[in-house]
């Protein structure tokens, strides 16, 4: 059943199983630490993902909000970027994101942003976490509480983003088959189907509460489980899989193959490089070498982070915006230059779309074209007093590598690498390891010898 | 100025406090969701007045029944006697209104009901008070988590048709009363106006009717706070005013010169209305007027008394098996046919009914009750002196009949002292009534004694 300690309080917020980890008390002291926090004046602009305990916990957020004296904007089941460019919209202080993403349906989550629609900073996410330690709240008096509103065309608002940013005319003729995992994706789908007339079809497009179709999670192998098989089906030329709030995407060809998770931002890039001004791609140390090499093509250069959103955040905050191409994980989260801070698998999905588009080719073709590289992954429970002693271990065995210690341990020498990192959520460790060509099945055992034996 | 250690009130009475610092969000849902676990997973009914906190409380105690695995419904906001008849009839597992009643606006609390939408009893409320401590509540996970309905206009309907079962309608419409009313802009404002001028053909003139305007005057509706109303009834002509508390169990009544009668002669006018065409015993506390007994005794009917407050009242009335009761210092009007609960709607339907059938003013019908002379009050006391202080008055004053179920009542013939510590404040109440002017003096003279 349900792990134990699920309950997960950090800088990206707040996550955990509900009910037995994630509590309604942890909402209330956490949105209320949020309300305490803000500082510029300005509504508090919310939505949540279609999971069950998606209202109780939006009851306690808008309490909490509310007696701290900010106004809640609450748009209903909806994504996190329609959130996001939301809060840009109504000039609003802040946003609450209720939804959990990638995890399983027992779960949930809370995600914050600041004014702009931005996630919050490091710096920021820790003064949030100490409000939320000292559970010292400013509360607003009887009459000076805030009040609720529904808007009801946040999502129109949001598509609206999307046309200045992409010619949905020019997209007409591919068709389009969408895994929507029962998330949020099937209602910003349809209505693009509504409204732009794309050849759009659905698949798990009834959006649940309780049980999803599939696990939510967007890799390839989620993706040959029901889509792939059902795009040469249906005579789509593209599919696309999204987990539960639409800011993640994975992909599967007219030929009906499932392509690896990690495809998705090295064709980004390749189509949004040579048409964007800044040339810096910010990805994490585990995602796919593929990305140095497309983006050398454009002359851009791949600046990779610590894995987890908040160091792709900091990474993102340190420069200008016109100095950033696009950002994004090998899970399938982009951000494209237009939309900054904001990962978005639709506008992902419209983006490889329209790169199909313009160079007139099958998804197929154009994955092919690209050089193949192998990456092999694995996970190995290991107690983290070990994990120092096994880095020293692995540096030393591997002395001819250029190493880097951002997060975990990544070795890398020409056309191959591994990377070694502690899980944040579970005392295990994850190795990755990848090489151009053929899989590197020798350097990834030998990693994984050193760790089985201090396991 | 009200000490800190009283702005929020956690125990056997529920949860209730000054919202801000002291009502915060997560105690109300913490609270609510004690509640929850307390009446098991099942339909919850929620309801609100309409003080400015009461959004925010709303969804804070939403959030602690979903959390709990209850299904809400939502009445939205409506008068306190209104969600009890729904509780009742609902099949729900319990109700909660969100209502610091006659408390002034920068309070909140929760009034608490069981299945059959009566109060916790003390019995309950102590078991759901020590479950709130122990903190150990349910937590649905995600399959558990049931929705939030709402239904809005069952509640109203079910109220009303009660209430207009008991009177005869087509009398008081005939004679289209002129009726002031002042809603205080609370759960009733809108109900009343439907009930007064649609159902009862009153010709209406009502003041305070709206529910998104905060308090115009003191919540608690009595002679000083109703002096809106009183011009209003000289100015319209009307026949009777009425005034109510924001959640609408309250009630307190103008004549047609605009004197606000004594809520113990209003409870005495009821009784006399209710005994004239059904059989039963009465039940008030142990403040209401002995005009309550003269009345009863009239129609060979029996008085029970219990200590002050609803709950009191209402465990008695079950019992045995009352036809009405109240209490009648506070404005309650408890009749169970409708549900057991005080209840203003009852009280403005008997009362115009009365007033249809015996065709009299009604200062006229107020002045034909039994007179008595009445004083009430509160005072100070120090902490730890109150048992040595009702010791000393109950030496003083040798009194033939002692009643100390609540405080300390004193009981002559010709009159009465009733002295308590109050549940809510850190005050003492004190109520006097004799059977003259004189007499009522000199009660009250050797009560202050003890005050120097």
């Amino acid at each position: 059943m349900s792990a134990p300690n699920s309950l997960r309080i950090s800088h990206v917020g707040l996550r955990g199983i509900v009910g037995s980890g994630l509590h309604a008390s942890h909402v209330l002291d956490f949105a209320s630490a949020f309300g305490t926090f803000l500082e510029t004046p300005g509504a508090v602009v919310i939505g949540r993902d279609p999971r069950a305990s998606g209202v109780m916990i939006r009851e306690g957020v808008v309490a909490a909000l509310l007696a701290c004296g900010r106004d809640v904007v609450d748009l209903g089941v909806v994504s996190t970027p329609v959130i996001q460019h939301n809060i840009r919209r109504l000039e609003a202080a802040g946003g609450i994101s209720i939804g959990a993403s990638h995890n399983a349906a027992e779960w949930n989550a809370l995600k914050f942003f600041g004014r702009n629609g931005t996630y919050l900073s490091t710096a920021e996410a820790g003064e949030l976490l100490d409000i939320y330690h000292l559970r010292k709240f400013q509360f607003a008096t009887y009459d000076r509480l805030g009040s609720l509103r529904r808007l009801e065309d946040g999502v129109d608002w949001y598509l609206d983003r999307l046309a200045e940013v992409y010619d949905f005319q020019a997209l007409q003729g591919i068709r389009v088959l969408a895994d929507c995992t029962n998330g949020t994706s099937s209602l910003l789908l349809r209505r693009i189907r509504e409204r732009f007339g794309m050849d759009i079809h659905l698949i798990n497009a009834a959006m649940e509460g309780v049980e999803f179709a599939h696990p939510p999670s967007t890799t390839a192998k989620m993706v040959a489980l029901q889509l792939a098989p059902l795009v040469t089906l249906v005579g789509a030329g593209a599919g696309f899989l999204f987990d539960v709030d639409s800011d993640r995407v994975a992909i599967a060809t007219e030929q009906g193959e499932a392509v690896s998770e990690e495809m998705v931002l090295p064709l980004l890039a390749d189509h949004v490089l040579p048409r964007s001004e800044g040339k810096l791609v910010i990805a994490n140390l585990s995602s796919t070498a593929l990305l140095d090499e497309v983006a050398a093509r454009h002359g851009g250069r791949v600046l990779r982070a610590p894995v987890g959103r908040q160091a792709a955040m900091d990474a993102l905050a340190s420069y200008r915006p016109e100095q950033i191409s696009l950002a994004g994980e090998g899970t399938g989260a982009v951000m494209l230059p237009q939309f900054r801070f904001i990962y978005d698998g639709i506008a992902s999905m419209l983006g490889i779309v329209a790169m199909m588009k313009e160079r007139g080719r099958k998804l197929s073709e154009i994955i092919h074209s690209y050089p193949r590289y192998s990456m092999l992954k694995a996970e190995v429970p290991l107690e983290s007093t070990l994990v120092p002693d096994l880095l020293m271990e692995l540096r030393q065995a591997y002395p001819d590598g250029t190493a880097n210690i951002a997060d975990g341990l990544r070795i890398d020498w020409p056309g191959r690498w591994f990377h070694i990192r502690v899980s944040q959520t579970e005392p295990i460790v994850r190795v990755i390891c990848e090489q151009k060509g053929e899989p590197p099945q020798k350097l990834f055992d030998d990693v994984l010898e050193h760790v089985r034996r201090m396991a | 100025m009200i000490p800190r250690e009283h702005k929020l009130k956690i125990g056997v009475s529920g949860i209730r406090g000054e919202v801000g610092e002291f009502l915060t969000p997560s105690l109300a849902c913490g609270f609510a969701q004690a509640f929850g676990t307390y009446v098991g997973a099942g339909r919850v009914v929620l309801g609100r007045d309409t003080r400015a906190s009461g959004e925010m409380i709303q969804h804070a105690v939403c959030c602690g029944l979903l959390a709990s695995g209850c299904e809400v419904v939502q009445v939205g906001i409506l008068p306190t006697p209104t969600i009890q008849v729904y509780v009742g009839a609902a099949g729900s597992r319990g109700g909660i209104a969100i209502t610091a009643s006659h408390n002034p606006p920068e309070y909140n609390a929760l009034k608490l009901f069981n299945r059959h939408g009566l109060f916790l009893n003390h019995y309950e409320r102590s078991e759901l008070i020590d479950l709130y401590h122990q903190s150990d509540f349910e937590h649905a996970d995600n399959a558990r988590i049931r929705r939030i309905v709402s239904d809005v206009e069952t509640p109203k309907r079910l109220h009303f048709e009660r209430v207009l079962h008991f009177v005869d309608v087509e009398r008081i419409r005939k004679r289209r009363f002129r009726v002031a009313l002042d809603g205080v802009n609370g759960a009733g404002s809108l109900l009343s106006i439907e009930f007064l001028r649609d159902r009862l053909g009153c010709d209406l003139h009502p003041i305070a009717v709206d529910p998104s305007k905060p308090f115009p005057r003191e919540a608690e509706p009595r002679a000083d706070t109703l002096g809106e109303l009183s011009a209003l009834v000289r100015r319209e002509r009307c026949d009777v005013g009425f005034g109510q508390d924001p959640d609408g169990d309250r009630l307190a009544i103008a004549d047609e010169t605009g004197r606000v009668i004594d809520n113990d002669d209003v409870l005495a006018l009821v009784v006399d209305s209710v005994l004239r065409r059904l059989s039963g015993d009465v039940v008030v506390n142990l403040t209401t007027s002995s005009a309550i007994d003269d009345v009863a005794s009239a129609h060979g009917r029996r008085v029970y008394r219990t200590p002050v407050g609803e709950a009191n009242v209402v465990e008695r009335m079950r019992a045995v098996k009352a036809v009405i009761g109240g209490e009648g210092s506070n404005g309650g009007i408890i009749f169970p046919a409708v549900q057991y609960c005080r209840d203003s709607y009852t009280g403005m339907a008997f009362i115009l009914d009365l007033m249809a059938s015996d065709g009299e003013p009604f200062s006229a019908m107020a002045g034909r009750l039994p007179r008595y002379w009445r004083l009430s009050g509160k005072m100070d006391f120090e902490h730890g002196r109150l048992g040595m202080l009702m010791q000393n008055i109950e030496e003083a004053l040798l009194a033939p009949v002692i009643d100390r179920s609540d405080g300390l009542k004193l009981i002559w013939p010709d009159g009465w002292i009733h002295v308590r510590a109050s549940n809510t404040e850190p005050v003492l109440r004190m109520a006097v009534e004799a059977k003259n002017e004189a007499r009522l003096r000199q009660l009250h003279d050797r009560l202050r004694q003890f005050w120097g």
